[in-house]
């Protein structure tokens, strides 16, 4: 059985999603002076409008008051609307994202009780992990294939108060969506106790301070989170198995690659945007369609961008259906990392070859090209990068398993 | 064969890079991070280059230049470029041109040009040739009349009347003296039917109108052009009436003019930022830790470092001879097909710098940006196939 069928549903959203971004987020976003990457101001209205249709509680189960999309589903809306503004999108994806993990799968039913109706009465209520502090080395890097544990040093600490509630010390780096997020999971360690937690920090909790970075290299807000003497009641500490629900790219890198949608979205947007001007630009005497030059360039960018659609479609419904790794219909190597890997690579060689048919304004910021080439460099290098993920993918292959009593590496 | 330099080239080498390390490189991240377009440019810098002829150096010596050869100013242009291949720019930019007047011009109109050239450390030169409806087709200039440039040059009298636009101009915004490419007969090809005039910044009816706000090369100003009924006397007609194209280097015509050494400046400029780039990787790979030991320690790091290297001396390899064959005066096309490669080899490595540098969790090492968004240029300096295409024909003829 091989299915490529979308459903009538997640076509119905697709159209919603892809028209919302032609009539609402591209009037305003490709505006000249909303195209210098270097400023990321969001547009709240948009955001707000987003919101109401759904896209900010999309992967929410409908039980809740979500859309309850599927992994599938949030990489369509992701693509559709990353090929609108690339912040945009990676806002929307990782507020929906973390509302089905925090709300649908952690929560105990008091913590839900708690924050799920602000969560869908307040259409700028977004969510954020912090789950990453200054100096933090992820990487495998040096550590491929040898029995060394990547174990992170969590500094921020948690101690338990008198009158029971939770005391959080610390800074949090790098933290998306941390400028607008009205909710944090922030991981933290607790004195004593083995590994690390998440504890819930509402954005007014006393003692948390939230600072936007400057120009960081992400897609959507970025921040940084200080939490001094920071107090939470004590039944905000969340299940023990929301770590590895919450983090992006999950342990097994069979996750659901959301980012990589982003990617193709940044890249589909200069692909279209230059097919849009081959046919009207005339050199050589000839509409830039009409020559070999141009025409196998972008040939070449479409064929691009459909292995990588159909890589990132089969990572993630591959991520919601482990059952086809165990019944062998799927490969059993890490299907998200691959798909890291060839989105990466393969959308800035896009959004490069796409930027040239422009010529001279292919590099100018008041036009949106310079803007996708840089997004998409972006994506290429966020996170741990493409060359890590590699090696993740060598693991799986040679069937590496790190031993449980690894030691840890050596510090720096 | 003989690879090694004489002291002289080896001197202006040394001074260029004393320079680069002393005042380009401290204000390169500086000047690049400026937002406006039109205030990355510094004065200064360009004042203290000039004084060590780095403005003149292409000017012969009778004209109160330097005189120097073409090894020299490939030396000196990947030394500029190794600090900021934005701010080299706008000293070659009046090598090419200078390379021009010496080459295209009457004894008159030397003496009226590159005498106050010579003389004024702010004097600054550009040439207008691509406009808002031809870009490719200043490079490939097509053979239908219709097409390509449109600034219309006619003549009352003793002089011409310009009028129409100019885009993306490399000095506009800072230069005094322009050679602009008119279209004087507009019934026959671009290639028959253009002129090349003179033009001072001061002629009536010619003004600047924006400066571009590019991603990358942000201190070197491109700017607009714009003529309304501007007035430029005959006398200031380079060749003869309809000559542009063949003067500006096209087969049988000018071969050691603008257009070639356009073609060498850029690939050493490419070289420049290789070289830094690979210098830069190297250090943060043996310095930067990862799981307790250098990035360097791992094999696929030693990888990258080495097709960084292996490419770009390559690439350094290719532009000194191309240097060397223009001294010999050897015509070819290895200048075009050594630009057409350095497109390709500063922006692989420029990129393969960024992916041994790596993100620092959420940010960008503002260096490294910089060098990607500066190495994407050269895509765009027409177009890559267009460049290709364009070598490739003069291959063939």
């Amino acid at each position: 059985m091989y299915n490529l069928h979308l459903s009538a549903e997640q076509l119905e959203i697709r159209d919603t999603v892809r028209d919302f971004v032609e009539r609402e987020i591209k009037p305003v976003m490709l505006k000249a002076d909303r195209l210098d990457v270097r400023d990321r101001s969001l547009p709240m209205d948009l955001l707000d409008q987003a919101s109401q249709l759904g896209m900010r509680t999309l992967a929410l189960s409908e039980d809740r008051g979500g859309v309850g999309a599927d992994a599938l589903t949030s990489c369509i809306v992701t693509e559709e609307l990353a090929a609108g503004d690339a912040d945009i999108a990676a806002l929307l994806s990782e507020t929906s994202r973390l509302g089905h993990v925090l709300f649908d799968q952690v929560m105990t039913d008091a913590q839900r009780d708690r924050f799920l109706p602000s969560f869908l009465e307040n259409d700028r209520y977004h969510l954020a992990v912090a789950d990453h502090e200054a100096g933090d080395d992820t990487r495998l890097g040096v550590n491929y294939s040898r029995p060394v544990a990547i174990v992170r040093d969590v500094k921020t600490m948690a101690t338990k108060a008198n009158d029971g509630s939770l005391v959080l010390n610390g800074m949090k780096d790098c933290v998306a969506n941390a400028p607008v997020a009205q909710l944090f999971a922030v991981e933290v360690k607790i004195a004593g106790q083995p590994g690390t937690c998440f504890v819930l920090v509402p954005a007014d909790a006393p003692g948390l301070a939230v600072r936007a970075h400057e120009r960081p290299w992400t897609h959507g807000p970025c921040g940084e989170l200080e939490l001094k003497d920071c107090r939470v009641p004590a039944d905000h500490l969340l299940d023990e198995k929301a770590g590895e629900l919450l983090d992006h790219v999950n342990i097994s890198s069979r996750g659901n690659p959301l980012f990589q949608a982003l990617n193709l979205g940044i890249a589909r947007a200069a692909y279209e945007t230059a097919v849009a001007y081959a046919p009207i630009r005339v050199q050589g005497a000839r509409p830039l369609a009409e020559h070999q030059a141009i025409a196998a360039k972008l040939a070449g960018v479409a064929i691009k961008l459909e292995v990588a659609r159909a890589s990132i479609w089969q990572a993630a419904w591959a991520s919601d259906h482990a059952e086809a790794y165990a019944d062998r219909s799927l490969s059993d190597l890490p299907l998200q990392a691959i798909t890291q890997v060839f989105t990466g690579e393969m959308m800035l060689e896009a959004a490069k070859d796409a930027a040239e048919v422009f010529g001279a304004m292919g590099v100018m910021r008041d036009m949106p090209l310079q803007k996708y080439v840089h997004d998409a460099r972006v994506c290429l290098h966020t996170g741990d990068g493409a060359s890590d993920a590699k090696l993740r993918i060598a693991e799986a292959i040679f069937r590496y398993r790190r031993p449980s009593d690894a030691m840890p590496r050596a510090a720096e | 064969m003989d690879f090694s330099l004489s002291n002289e080239q080896r001197h202006w080498q040394e001074t260029a890079r004393k320079f680069a390390d002393e005042e380009i490189r401290p204000i390169s991240l500086q000047r690049d991070a400026i937002e406006t377009a039109r205030e990355t440019w510094d004065w200064d810098i360009i004042k203290k280059g000039s004084k060590l002829g780095f403005r003149t150096m292409a000017v012969p010596k009778k004209w109160g230049g330097h005189g120097t050869d073409f090894v020299t100013q490939a030396l000196v242009m990947t030394e500029l470029a190794k600090a900021d291949s934005a701010i080299s720019k706008a000293f070659s930019q009046n090598w090419k041109w200078s390379h021009l007047i010496s080459h295209a011009c009457t004894e008159e109109q030397k003496e009226r040009f590159l005498k106050p050239f010579v003389a004024d450390d702010t004097f600054l030169l550009g040439k207008g040739i691509t406009e808002p409806g031809a870009g490719s087709d200043s490079r490939l200039p097509p053979d239908d009349p219709k097409f390509g440039l449109k600034l219309k040059a006619e003549r009352q009298g003793d002089e011409w009347i310009l009028n129409g636009e100019k885009a993306y101009i490399a000095n506009a915004p800072v230069g005094k003296l322009f050679f602009i490419d008119a279209r004087t007969d507009a019934t026959v090809p671009p290639k028959q039917g253009t002129t090349m005039f003179l033009v001072p910044r001061d002629t009536p009816g010619f003004r600047i109108g924006k400066v571009f706000n590019k991603s990358g090369w942000r201190f070197y100003q491109n700017g607009e052009m714009i003529f309304e009924n501007a007035r430029v006397p005959h006398a200031n007609v380079v060749g003869e009436v309809g000559g542009a194209v063949r003067k500006a280097g096209g087969r049988g015509g000018d071969t050691t003019g603008g257009d070639l050494f356009g073609d060498l400046e850029l690939c050493s400029s490419a070289l420049g930022i290789c070289a830094d780039a690979c210098e830069t990787a190297m250090h943060h790979a043996k310095t930067a830790k990862q799981g307790g030991q250098t990035l360097f320690a791992q094999q696929i790091v030693q990888l990258k470092i080495n097709k960084m290297f292996m490419l770009t001396e390559a690439l350094r390899s290719f532009v000194m001879r191309v240097a060397w064959e223009h001294d010999q005066k050897i015509h070819s096309c290895n200048a075009g097909l050594a630009m057409n490669y350095s497109t390709y080899v500063v922006q692989e490595v420029t990129e393969l710098y960024m992916d041994v540098r790596g993100g620092d969790g959420c940010r960008m090492d503002h260096h490294t940006d910089k060098l990607c968004r500066d190495a994407i240029i050269w895509s765009h300096l027409a177009g890559d196939a267009v460049q290709q295409m364009k070598v490739a024909r003069r291959l063939a003829s």
